[in-house]
């Protein structure tokens, strides 16, 4: 044991592989997530090998997830945001605030009882926040529950076996005090509404690649919006909102390539029929094995040079698709019935705030900003250390990676100083 | 052997399960198996005071094999384990029977839920009957850590292992550290030199003395398991022989240039990028300033993390130095690490200009110019001859030479291309297939410098992590060879894909390094002689499992 | 065979627990439903199974087996699920030797998160059980 402690802001992948390093090397963890379950996005996101795996490594989320529960050095705080931080590395205080769950997490079984009874409509307002999740416990959102709106309902607080309901809670504070801050709030995907040509949440077939993620891992599979069919003839849009200046994402999401090809490849295995179009501006094909699932992507996937400017709808099974043919030269139009928009990452909206609070820089693009320049750590704060996406775009395996090495500067730094 | 006592406790979680499945109907008919002392169902298992009770239950009945029948052991094993420990017994003598995942919440049908959770039961039953006991125990492990190849990698490993306290010595097969780094004429998108870089890592290096940096030097052999290697190391005429809890390889890889592909050969006005790199490194080389220079790339190596950005920053220290027109020729641009796509707006708005093909551009050589014939497709296909002083072709990125026998030495899995480490998620970022060998840098993947010095730092932490405290924990005989069985035939040998088997000549018999062993039990299934015993899933124990059909 | 009572095929599966046990366990938290009559026997990995157990199921009386395991590409053990996968060739091999269609035992893949997966390939095997009736070495047809 180290006796040390240190703060992790967000439970997503990057931040749980900051806090199972720390753990295991002895430290003290306050894992703090905003939401009720840790795991972050890639929690709602869904395996896409066909009979061999395509390495999207989703399932080593739950993989970290499980590992975080025998931890007992890691102290999980759901709900919970910063609101103030002070001192210096070796000694931060910390102000939390812990918005109630109304479900005590310690007593609940998630036995699920209370959302059979639950009448709200459509919603049920007492829910599992993910069958992954941890705490593995149900949490009530207030905005859809009767009770907390003018209704004198009480069911699942009264029915629950294990008297695990406490409407009567309000917001906490928690103080901490800690010797360094890991900062790994993750991201935001591209609100593809901004491209309004691409007519996202106008035309009911154009999706985007996260409403592909969460359909397929509620579903298993993919139909067409409109009618409930199974799709035939499929576009994917690169770059959505990635690697174009004038909306202020001067950069290469990294991703998108990859789950495209994936999803691609996973629709054609479930539908071997189906016809499938990728448009691209470059595609990223470097990383480990991803070139020779590539080459195999090639020969049932058209890939075609040329990010579409216009969609319109001619019916809602019928989009068409305008785009510049850079073999014919000249501008083509071809019709889908769906459309995929590979949508990007971006930093998270309240990005400013948390650097406000912690005193912490913000690069060109809005994410966390290092010292370096380098895939590095180190914020120009000592003792707070960023991980995973809230520094710039990463995958799942680079987000752990980095996760990691957040933990191991932690280690170095505190080392180093004696503290 | 003492009369075998089971104890079954069956967890209602909060009378929810029994609205599927009968439980008194399963008790009844647990009662009457064989050995099954006490059944007994509870409301909530998970609570403290039931597993008190439970705890009391063992001990009070004299119970010395538990069933649980409850939520998934995902959720709770771990608990429920301790739990067993507590009440005196080892902790393999529990299994858990999942009647609420796999049963109870999937199966509306009560007859036929309660009938597959009898099932479930009495498989758990059956398999604790005949469970061994494998008790745990701690090892001595070496604290030091041998780091090959003593590029920018494995000096950042290095450093960052003595940041961590751990002792560390570097090999260098070359008579000089810094590896690739020597070469590069600048390191953009990063602000900071190359030579600044090598400088300031060289100082700490050297500094610090938890490193033993050994230049000239090869490992000549390698024997011992994870936390107790033995590794031989030839330095010029010496031979060293060290202790190491742990090894991480930093071999770093090679380029090649494939004349084959290209249809031509190399000269005086067509380069590689590294003697490129090399001119632009010592200018007295370069005898005539080239009016015009022209980069191709995606030909041979077409989805490497290297070429993109070797040749955006070579192109742009040209640009500034020289003043030169610029041509970059490639299929796909792999602007997918930090700040690559805005170095390639910058080399664009400095100059530079870009041509995508589809089809590989024709390369003439006329009167010491090289005209390179290319499709524009910005401009419908229309052919466009370019006329070069120099033509910088990209190289294939290989893996060492020496690959192949570290690989031999060290028995550790090759990926794809030959590089080291399989194409599994699971191994991602760093772990080789083998406990207590690591990878970092691009001798087991395509980095570019930022993801290398990530996985450099995720190495050593891993590292670390396994062998600071100078011990591990360790099941002890979990999987156990019978001498009188064993053939000595290798076959688990061969099948073993951790290295965690090795014989022993004397007893005439292989044995299981607990150590480095992770539990698959492939070895029990290959041998022809059936003389190994994997004690938490047995052949006896499946096969009574299997009577249940 | 047709006695008008709907034929309930045995069908053993080997669930490997980094994979199909987890994807079960994801399957019951969605509350998918999927046969009840599938035996799932626990592997700590695919590699684990031998052909002497593929076989004991058979003459216990099960109409089909199948293992489920990992990807390819994502064994823990990577190369456990090649390992089974050969053996379930050579379990069929024998099988049909003897008279018996191949088709009873099989390997299947599915990823620990993915429990509508395991549900689907659980339901497609009772479908193909049912269609090759009872197993002939079943001792109570």
């Amino acid at each position: 044991m180290v006796n040390k402690s240190v703060l992790v802001l967000g439970g997503g992948i990057a931040g749980v592989a900051s806090s199972l390093r720390l753990a295991v090397n002895g430290f003290k963890v306050y894992l703090v997530e905003r939401e009720p379950t840790i795991g972050g996005a890639a929690l709602f996101f869904c395996c896409k090998a066909t009979e061999a795996c395509n390495q999207c490594s989703v399932c080593l989320v739950p993989e970290k997830i499980a590992e975080v529960k025998a931890q007992p050095q890691i102290s999980l705080l759901t709900n919970s945001q910063v609101a103030e931080i002070s001192g210096q590395v070796g000694d931060f205080s910390v102000r939390l605030i812990q918005r109630p769950r109304f479900v005590d997490p310690e007593k609940c079984t998630a036995c699920g009882v209370c959302a059979e009874l639950c009448p709200s409509q459509p919603n049920k307002a007492i829910y599992l926040p993910s069958p992954q999740a941890l705490p593995y416990a149900y949490a009530i959102d207030k905005n859809n529950c009767l009770h907390f709106n003018g209704v004198e309902c009480n069911i699942c607080s009264q029915e629950c076996p294990f008297g695990a309901i406490d409407f009567d809670r309000s917001p906490e504070k928690i103080e901490l005090s800690v010797d360094a801050i890991i900062i790994a709030t993750g991201f935001d995907v591209f609100n593809a509404k901004e491209k309004g040509c691409l007519g996202y949440g106008r035309y009911t077939n154009v999706l985007t690649g996260l409403d592909l993620e969460r359909k397929f891992s509620t579903q298993g599979s993919i139909t067409l919006p409109s009618s409930g069919k199974a799709p035939q003839n499929v576009a994917f849009i690169q770059c959505v909102g990635s690697r174009d200046v004038h909306i202020g994402n001067g950069y290469c999401s990294q991703i998108c390539c990859k789950y495209a090809m994936r999803f691609a490849k996973l629709l054609q295995y479930q539908h071997p029929e189906t016809k499938i179009t990728i448009f691209y501006m470059d595609l990223q094909t470097a990383g480990k094995g991803f070139g020779e699932f590539y080459q195999q992507c090639k020969e049932t996937i058209r890939f075609v040079r040329g990010i579409p400017v216009e969609i319109s709808e001619i019916s809602p099974d019928e989009l068409e698709v305008k785009y510049e043919d850079f073999i014919e030269g000249k501008v083509a139009k071809e019709i889908f019935d769906l459309v995929i928009l590979s949508v990007g990452i971006t930093p998270r909206k309240d990005s400013s705030n948390i650097a406000r609070i912690l005193g912490i820089n913000l690069g060109e693009w809005g994410f966390f900003d290092t010292q370096d320049h380098l895939d590095s750590t180190e914020t120009n704060v000592e003792g707070i250390f960023v991980a995973g996406t809230c520094h710039g775009p990463k995958d799942i395996p680079e987000s752990i990676a980095h996760g990691a090495q957040a933990a191991s500067k932690v280690i170095q730094t505190l080392a180093a100083r004696g503290i | 052997m003492d009369e075998v006592k089971i104890g079954v406790f069956i967890c209602n979680c909060g009378d929810t399960i029994s609205k599927s499945v009968d439980l008194l109907d399963i008790r009844a008919r647990l009662e009457k198996l064989a050995d099954v002392a006490l059944v007994s169902i509870g409301h909530d298992l998970c609570s403290p005071q039931a597993q008190q009770a439970i705890r009391k239950d063992i001990i009070d009945n004299g119970i010395n094999r538990v069933v649980i029948a409850a939520c998934s052991p995902q959720l709770y094993g771990d608990a429920l384990a301790n739990l067993v420990e507590k009440a005196g017994l080892n902790r393999h003598l529990l299994s858990v029977a999942n009647i609420r995942e796999q049963c109870s919440w999937v199966h509306p049908d009560k007859d036929k839920a309660t009938k597959k959770a009898m099932v479930q039961i009495r498989m758990a039953v059956d398999k604790v009957r005949l469970q061994d006991v494998v008790e745990q125990a701690e090892v001595e492990v070496y604290k030091d850590v041998l780091v090959i190849g003593g590029g920018i990698v494995g000096m950042e490993v290095a450093i960052e292992l003595s940041n961590l306290n751990l002792r560390t010595t570097l090999i260098e097969k070359e008579a000089n550290l810094g590896g690739r780094l020597k070469q590069f004429a600048a390191l953009y998108p990063l602000q900071v030199t190359p030579e600044e870089m090598l400088t300031s890592r060289l100082k700490q290096v050297t500094g610090s003395e938890n490193i033993d940096a050994l230049t000239s030097a090869g490992l000549k052999d390698l024997s011992g398991e994870v936390g107790n290697f033995t590794a031989k190391i030839r330095k010029g005429n010496e031979e060293i022989s060290r202790n190491f809890g742990a090894i991480i390889l930093a071999t770093g890889y090679e380029t090649l240039f494939l004349d084959k592909v290209y249809g031509f050969e190399l000269g005086d006005n067509i380069i590689t990028q590294s003697q490129l790199e090399g001119m632009l490194k010592s200018p007295g080389e370069i005898k005539k300033i080239p009016q015009s220079v022209g980069f191709v790339f995606d030909i041979c190596d077409e989805h490497s993390r290297i070429s993109t950005p070797s040749t955006l920053r070579n192109a742009l220290v040209i640009k500034e130095r020289f003043g030169s027109e610029v041509y970059v020729l490639c299929r796909n641009l792999q602007v997918d690490g930090a700040g690559l796509e805005k170095l390639y707006q910058d080399v664009r708005n400095k100059g530079v200009i870009f041509f995508k093909f589809e089809r590989f551009p024709k390369v003439l050589r006329e009167n010491g110019k090289i005209n390179i014939q290319v499709e524009d497709l910005s401009m419908a296909r229309e052919q466009v001859m370019l006329s070069c002083d120099l033509l910088v072709v990209e190289e294939k990125v290989v893996p060492h030479q020496d690959f192949a026998t570290l690989e031999s030495m060290l028995n550790i899995g090759l990926g794809p291309r030959d590089f080291y480490q399989e194409d599994n998620v699971h191994l991602y970022p760093t772990s080789s297939t083998k406990s207590g060998i690591f990878f970092a840098g691009n001798c087991h993947q395509d980095l570019d410098l930022g993801r290398a010095l990530t996985d450099a730092s995720n190495a050593a932490s891993e590292a670390y992590q396994l062998i600071s405290s100078g011990k591990m924990r360790v099941e002890v005989e979990r999987v156990v060879v019978d001498p009188d069985k064993c053939a000595l035939c290798l076959t688990c040998l061969r099948f073993c894909p951790h290295d965690a088997i090795r014989i022993d000549y004397e007893k005439k018999t292989a044995h299981i390094l607990d150590l480095a062993c992770q539990g698959c039990g492939i070895c029990a299934a290959v041998c022809p002689a059936k003389a190994i015993k994997f004690k938490d899933w047995s052949d006896d124990q499946i096969l009574a499992e299997l009577e249940v059909v | 065979m047709t006695t008008g009572v709907e034929f309930l095929p045995c069908i053993v599966a080997f669930c490997c627990v980094h994979s199909a046990y987890q994807a079960a366990d994801a399957a019951g938290r969605m509350r998918i439903p999927y046969p009840e009559n599938i035996i799932m026997v626990h592997i700590p990995c695919a590699g684990r199974v031998d052909t002497l157990h593929i076989l004991r199921a058979f003459e216990n009386g099960a109409d089909g087996v199948v293992i489920l395991a990992c990807h390819e590409g994502a064994c823990h053990h990577i190369l456990g699920n090649i390992r089974a996968k050969e053996r379930v060739e050579r379990a069929n091999a024998l099988l049909r030797e003897i008279g018996v269609d191949g088709r009873r035992v099989e390997m299947r893949t599915c990823a620990p998160n993915d429990g509508s997966r395991f549900a689907r390939v659980c339901h497609e095997l009772e479908e193909k059980i049912k269609e090759l009736g009872p197993s002939p070495l079943r001792k109570h047809a």
